[in-house]
């Protein structure tokens, strides 16, 4: 089967190269925009970022064919709020991406989950869509897997991937197997038609993600469309897995295997579209939907370098992620911007790129990153501030270099007891606590730039911590003022609403029968 | 901070629209190395027909700089721009280390090729009144060079020895000339010293009781206490006189450099204080990377840039109890004092323009290994003595594999009775021994804080730094065959190497003399406050 695809795409290659040849040149105004989105890579995983091993060498090149930031971060130190706010442009407790089951828990889209994305929620899609583009998403959605919410009705005009996170195998009784999507049916299962070996970790998966990025890239070229391709691999998520070829290649094990793989996959897409001559008209961004997931460590966890904690946490480690801007000809190479800046910001920088305006009635959280990418105003940066988010709580705000947490928090004693460690190695007393330790009247501030691993706190009784702290309050006070959070989407859950009878599972032969309803308040322990 | 890629061979023929066909990924290592193998011949035959002069060597020392403390070794704050600049267009090193946790053993080291141990350069550091130094009979990579008509330079912090009418200066182990404080500029009372400009004093009190650190040039006493402010300035003009004279006489040269940046207490002229973000220890580090700059350019105009040999890396690692101010070991474990990676992993930099090609090399090296790598480069005989480098000359041209098998780590204070605390081979390291320090402490790790008392392994710590370079996780040997292989083969390796070393006589346990202190007015009293000139 892999030849006769692998013929097909190369007849429609040629076809397409010819018609490149004949074609004028794109538009430059409207670029096509490519989000590489990872799962739980770390910030400390790529060599340009001090990872020792030797894993990433197409993101190094691209980094330095491109623009690194050091200081992007993500919305939420967990997968579903980032990657809604990523696709809304607006932060979790905006979008509804959160939970007030309990105070400041993350919470995220297992099949269990009754809600998803709002309908009042306008996404990256559908605004592009004013100028013609054409949307696919490759991978894991994450935004909720009923059928009102999934990607093909929320402005995607193809998806290839899953709703929800690749755990199982389940035995379809208590639990169904996660489908498989094309487009708005579901082609198999994970574990039955998309195997994952749990045992040995080998899985096709990115090489199939790889191919339908491609297709699609292909396929827009020949109807001369500007797209957009939202590319969010999960191999680098637990279970980590990688295909035949890079098992056992990496010297970090599994994990290694997979980064290594997304690393090949990513080079391999990026030479594409020189080969395909769109490389001045499309716009690339790496990047990961939060920290590394240190407590699956150590065969599935990756590197946060030197910050402090992971995943979960609102910790430099849960939500500071490795992020490079490619766009030959526009963005100048091998350069490195140290502005502030988070996922939200790729909507509204992509709004900018396309030219279309802004969504009138909606607050956005995002900035529009293009001077600094197009370094029309150099070393002009803005000053704006990151806010660190659990669930329904502003933990942490970061104005400048420095970072006050209001409210501190790994795990429960109880999840720590347990063996969970979100912080292995990096117990800092009173700062890494396990209880939810509130700090509002007097917040905990380190300086980020003299002190990146957040292990010394700034002393309250300094000149330097009523300086800073002076800074940050208005800022606080102002975004707490304005903000208007919306109906929590994640706050229900439900047997009756997992994947049991997805659309297409009837020309499958694979529906399940689906339990009678038994609504719960969903337990969020983190 | 810039960007390091690993060479990215693209294979033109091969079709990229098909995933699921390609049998396998690319082999980058194995082609790169195919790739690099005409290079090094290319470079070979460049050196044999084109440069009938022997290549110049700079070498360059950080102080207490950690393995993460650089922008291409991924610290988020630095700016490095000129190391990462030579990082980019030469070859970073991820594995290589330095020998000891401290500062002399270290240097001891380095000039020698020889561990510590065997030149006597233990335990902890020598001091200003130290009777002890390098030994003179030991060779210095400078006196390795002398022979062969090489002019030699030493500038910034020597610290092996001062001794009894400057015995063991660098002038007496090689050097032409010298310029620097021969001890860490910690060492004299600095509470009244200016660190910053305008006049922001120094962070501390340093060392009370000594005489205030003085700079020397060759034997003599220059200043004292030495101006901070104007310091960095002065080693980038005795640098470009150097470089300047010995390329006008066109003769080769040698020029090492041990900075005291990022060493406690951290300082900066006007060039780069308050131009970084990372604060006091950000801009004592930008201060040496604008020095290096200003290095490179000397070389380009002077136009030996093509013949010159570039080096950089550091005496140990971070030392984390300064904190905010301290170094950054990045992912490794602990800091400097600690046989952890933190300790003794270092950032590495080779640059030689159009002779080293760019890229990341992976394999094991070591300080020890420059002497026999620039005596090969040179064309100069080794020393007749027991060498403990290999020659890295085909890790550099050729980025090929390191002839390296083993890394020994001595504690700050080796002894014959407990011999090695620990060892790599390939990617295992075996931990004999485990011990904190207190260079190490305030950090939340408590295995690498003073309170960390001396602990025996049996069977040993042992860990993969490939998988797991931050040695959380110690591997289970017990009960299988291949990791208990692994060590009986670590051991066997200890016991040949602990059966081969020789201790030398220790240098430093020979103790201090007042009267040994430099002072510029030897004469004068009250010592130590009146020596001030």
């Amino acid at each position: 089967m892999a030849v006769v695809l692998c013929s097909q795409t190369l007849i429609l290659f040629w076809a397409i190269i010819c018609c490149a040849l004949t074609g004028k040149p794109g538009n430059v105004l409207s670029p096509n925009i490519i989000i590489l989105l990872m799962d739980d890579m770390g910030w400390g995983d790529l060599g340009v970022f001090g990872q020792p091993s030797k894993e990433t060498p197409n993101l190094d090149a691209m980094a330095a064919q491109g623009m690194l930031f050091p200081n992007f971060y993500s919305a939420n130190p967990l997968c579903s709020p980032s990657r809604a706010a990523l696709l809304t442009g607006r932060l979790p407790v905006r979008n509804g991406f959160y939970t007030t089951n309990a105070h400041a828990r993350n919470a995220y889209t297992p099949q269990e989950i009754v809600g998803g994305i709002s309908k009042d929620e306008i996404l990256l899609p559908q605004m592009l869509k004013k100028k013609g583009y054409a949307s696919k998403i490759v991978g894991k959605w994450h935004l909720g897997h009923r059928p009102q919410y999934l990607p093909l009705e929320k402005g995607f005009d193809e998806w290839f991937g899953a709703p929800n996170c690749h755990f199982g195998p389940y035995n379809n009784s208590f639990r169904p197997n996660i489908p498989v999507y094309k487009n708005r049916e579901m082609v198999g299962r994970f574990y039955e038609e998309f195997q994952i070996d749990r045992k040995t970790g080998e899985s096709n998966l990115t090489q199939i993600y790889l191919e339908e990025a491609f297709d699609f890239i292909l396929d827009q070229i020949e109807m001369q469309r500007p797209f957009f391709l939202y590319w969010a691999a999960d191999a680098t998520h637990a279970p980590v897995y990688a295909s035949k070829p890079f098992l056992g290649k990496s010297q970090r094990g599994r994990y290694g295997d997979a980064v290594m793989e997304l690393d090949d996959s990513i080079g391999r897409l990026l030479k594409a579209l020189r080969f395909l001559n769109i490389e001045n008209n499309t716009f690339v961004f790496f990047t990961s939907d939060n920290g590394a997931a240190l407590s699956s460590g150590p065969h599935e966890s990756g590197s946060n370098g030197p910050f402090l904690c992971g995943k979960e946490t609102t910790f430099e480690g849960g939500m500071r992620e490795p992020a490079i801007a490619w766009w030959p000809g526009h963005i100048k190479e091998g350069t490195v911007s140290f502005q502030l800046a988070n996922v939200m910001d790729l909507f509204t920088t992509s709004l900018a790129l396309a030219g279309v305006s802004p969504p009138n009635d909606t607050t956005l959280d995002g900035l529009n990153l293009t001077p600094v990418l197009l370094n029309q105003d150099p070393g002009a940066l803005q000053n704006r501030p990151i806010f660190y988010y659990r669930g329904n709580e502003l933990m942490a705000v970061r104005l400048g270099q420095y970072k006050a947490h209001y409210w501190t928090w790994s795990n429960s004693w109880k999840q720590f007891k347990t063996g969970i460690n979100f912080c292995p190695g990096q117990e800092v007393p009173g700062v890494t606590t396990h209880e939810q330790k509130e700090h509002t009247m007097q917040p905990i501030i380190f300086h980020l730039g003299r002190d990146p691993g957040e292990k010394f706190p700034i002393s309250v009784l300094s000149e330097e911590y009523q300086d800073a702290l002076s800074r940050i309050s208005p800022v606080v006070e102002q975004h707490k003022k304005t903000l208007t959070p919306s109906v929590p989407q994640l706050n229900m859950c439900d047997v009756a609403v997992m994947n049991w009878a997805p659309a297409g599972c009837e020309k499958l032969g694979k529906c399940l029968n689906v339990p009678k309803s038994a609504p719960w308040k969903c337990d969020w322990p983190h | 901070m810039i960007i390091n890629s690993d060479r990215v061979v693209y294979n033109q023929s091969r079709g990229f629209f098909c995933p699921q066909g390609q049998a396998e990924p690319r082999h980058i290592s194995r082609r790169s190395r195919m790739d690099y193998s005409r290079l090094f011949f290319f470079n070979i035959l460049l050196l044999h027909t084109c440069s009938a002069s022997p290549p110049n060597f700079v070498l360059l020392f950080a102080d207490d700089l950690g393995f993460g403390d650089l922008g291409c070794y991924g610290h988020p704050s630095s700016l490095t721009p000129n190391l990462d600049r030579l990082a980019e267009d030469g070859l970073r090193f991820t594995d290589f280390y330095c020998t000891s946790p401290v500062c002399s053993p270290s240097r001891a080291s380095l000039l020698t090729g020889r561990y510590q141990t065997r030149s006597g350069v233990y335990p902890g550091v020598l001091y200003p009144g130290s009777k002890g130094g390098l030994p003179l009979n030991e060779t210095t990579i400078a006196e390795v060079l002398k022979p062969l008509g090489y002019a030699t330079a030493a500038m910034g912090k020597w610290h092996l020895g001062v001794g009894a009418n400057g015995t063991f200066l660098p002038t007496k182990q090689g050097f032409d000339h010298y310029l620097g404080i021969p001890y860490s500029h910690d060492m004299g009372p600095c509470h009244n010293l200016t660190c910053f400009p305008p006049d922001v004093k120094c962070f501390g009190n340093c060392d009370v009781g000594v005489v205030t650190v003085p700079l020397m040039h060759n034997e003599v006493i220059k200043q004292q206490p030495v101006n901070f402010l104007d310091l960095e300035r002065a080693y980038s003009d005795f640098a470009t006189d150097f470089i300047t004279a010995s390329a006008k006489k066109k003769q080769p040269f040698f020029l090492y450099y041990p900075s005291h940046h990022t060493h406690y207490p951290q300082y900066a002229g006007p060039g780069a204080a308050g131009r970084t973000l990372r604060g006091p220890f950000g801009d004592a580090l930008l201060e040496l990377d604008n020095t290096i700059g200003q290095l490179m350019i000397t070389l380009e105009k002077t136009g030996v840039i093509g013949n010159t040999l570039v080096l950089f890396t550091s005496d140990n690692g971070p030392e984390l109890m300064r904190m905010s101010r301290g170094g950054n070991a990045g992912p490794m474990r602990c800091g400097k004092g600690t046989t952890y990676e933190g300790g003794m992993r270092e950032p590495a930099i080779a640059y030689w323009k159009g002779t080293i090609g760019p890229g990341v090399t992976h394999e094991m090296a070591s300080t020890l290994d420059i002497l026999p790598t620039i005596a090969s480069l040179a064309g100069a005989k080794l020393p007749p003595v027991m060498l403990d480098g290999v020659d890295m000359t085909d890790i550099l041209l050729n980025q090929g594999q390191s002839k390296r098998e083993a890394m020994m780590f001595y504690p700050t204070d080796p002894n014959e009775m407990f011999g090695l605390f620990a060892l790599r081979l390939g990617k295992y390291k075996a931990h004999f021994y485990t011990r904190g320090a207190s260079h190490s402490g305030t950090i939340p790790d408590p295995d690498c804080s003073p309170i960390a008392a001396l602990k025996a392994h049996d069977p040993p710590l042992l860990f993969d730094l490939e998988a797991d370079p931050s040695e959380h996780y110690p591997l289970p040997s017990e009960g299988d065959p291949d990791l208990e292989a692994v060590l009986e083969r670590i051991k066997k390796i200890k016991e040949q190497f602990e059966s081969s070393m020789v201790f030398g006589e220790s240098q430093i346990s020979k103790g201090t003399d007042r009267d040994l202190e430099p002072c510029c007015n030897p004469t004068c009293s009250p010592k130590p406050s009146c020596c001030h000139c």
